[in-house]
């Protein structure tokens, strides 16, 4: 649920928190799907970021988050329980880059 | 191959209102918290004589690492909701913040993904009050601070030697220190009045087996720091995973699935629970 400044905002993206103008009205409704008009609409009310669907934005690319991954693990990996734990975070961490 | 004598290390500690090296913030708070019998009304009026310091609590008290459905607009209920030890730990963790990332930096998002964590698993573990385990995750790194602000040369060497020869930070400490930055931690607990049981987390969170009064919120917050470290959030010291213990860990019994709520609990929050500036 990554916070996405407007300039980066593209349509198709879908709104994870409603936006909410200043006097408490909501504008756009949690899950709505943002269109061009919409984004500029947002823009024009001075908002800076919104909350959008989605993994977070990476900022290492999927190949180094999991060669970190197996350098902190390494040493460790045949411990009672590590390996299982290993393979969820594993997990975990591609889920984000799909 | 000590080179400090532990005694020493923890009579500075205690002392710690009188180091130069540390900042007049953390000297303050540290003061007003190690007070004997202070009220839940002192702190309140406390953070509430600062604007600054009242925003910063009431950003954290919102935040992801206390999970509250609702929001908490004042201090004083924040205070009475969350009480006198857990205002305290909230306290110190937003005036140390940035002495935290002068110090080490990533040590405070290592901090408040384990204080994330920590509740998480409370919560599963259908704990009284999860709050409390919470503050026990967000402070229980905070040895290191001290070590580095008044033995900076000889911690910085720790680092090094626990990159070099893969080991975990607190045995690069032991070397030096004959004493690890959970003792320190424990010390520094114990002095600014935290219940038996948040020393013994702190002092325990690597070595849970030993913990004798709170068994479970020492494994949790072992297992979280562990998670955490898994996951990669933040740098504390080094960049190793610690083997869980399996004593703490058969005790948490979390199924697969709960692993995966934890780790993505706190990839969710860790961009909302920024900087409490």
């Amino acid at each position: 649920m990554p916070k996405v400044p407007v300039s980066q905002l593209k349509p198709g993206m879908k709104l994870a928190k409603p936006v909410v103008a200043k006097n408490g009205m909501v504008m756009l409704g949690e899950a709505t799907e943002l269109t061009q008009t919409w984004i500029e609409r947002i823009d024009d009310m001075g908002i800076a970021s919104v909350f959008i669907d989605g993994p977070p934005v990476q900022t290492v690319s999927r190949e180094d988050a999991l060669s970190a991954l197996d350098a902190r693990f390494a040493p460790i990996e045949d411990k009672p329980y590590m390996k299982n734990l290993k393979k969820i975070v594993r997990e975990h961490i591609e889920g984000l880059y799909e | 191959m000590s080179e400090i004598d532990s005694r020493i290390l923890r009579h500075k500690v205690e002392s710690i209102n009188t180091l130069p090296t540390v900042p007049a913030v953390l000297k303050k708070l540290s003061a007003v918290i190690e007070k004997p019998k202070i009220t839940v009304v002192e702190i309140s009026s406390f953070i509430s004589s600062d604007p600054a310091l009242t925003s910063k609590v009431l950003k954290m008290v919102n935040s992801a690492i206390y999970g509250f459905p609702g929001r908490i607009a004042s201090v004083s209920h924040a205070t009475m909701l969350l009480g006198l030890n857990v205002i305290k730990g909230l306290l110190l963790g937003v005036s140390v913040f940035e002495l935290m990332q002068k110090t080490m930096n990533g040590l405070y998002e290592h901090s408040l993904a384990c204080a994330i964590a920590s509740r998480v698993i409370a919560q599963k573990k259908e704990l009284k009050e999860p709050e409390e385990v919470s503050v026990a995750g967000l402070l229980h790194d905070i040895g290191k601070v001290i070590l580095l602000l008044e033995f900076s040369e000889p911690y910085e060497s720790a680092m090094n030697e626990a990159r070099e020869k893969n080991l975990p930070i607190f045995e690069a400490e032991k070397n030096r220190f004959d004493a690890t930055h959970a003792d320190v931690g424990g010390w520094l607990a114990e002095k600014w009045r935290f219940p038996r049981n948040l020393i013994e987390v702190i002092q325990f969170h690597h070595r849970p087996a030993l913990a004798k009064n709170a068994p479970l919120e020492t494994a949790i917050v072992h297992v979280a720091d562990m998670l955490v470290r898994a996951r990669g959030f933040g740098f504390a010291g080094e960049n190793l995973v610690p083997e869980v213990n399996p004593v703490a860990w058969e005790l948490l019994k979390l199924s697969d699935q709960d692993i995966r709520d934890i780790l993505s609990e706190m990839e969710d929050n860790m961009e909302t629970a920024e900087e409490p500036t």
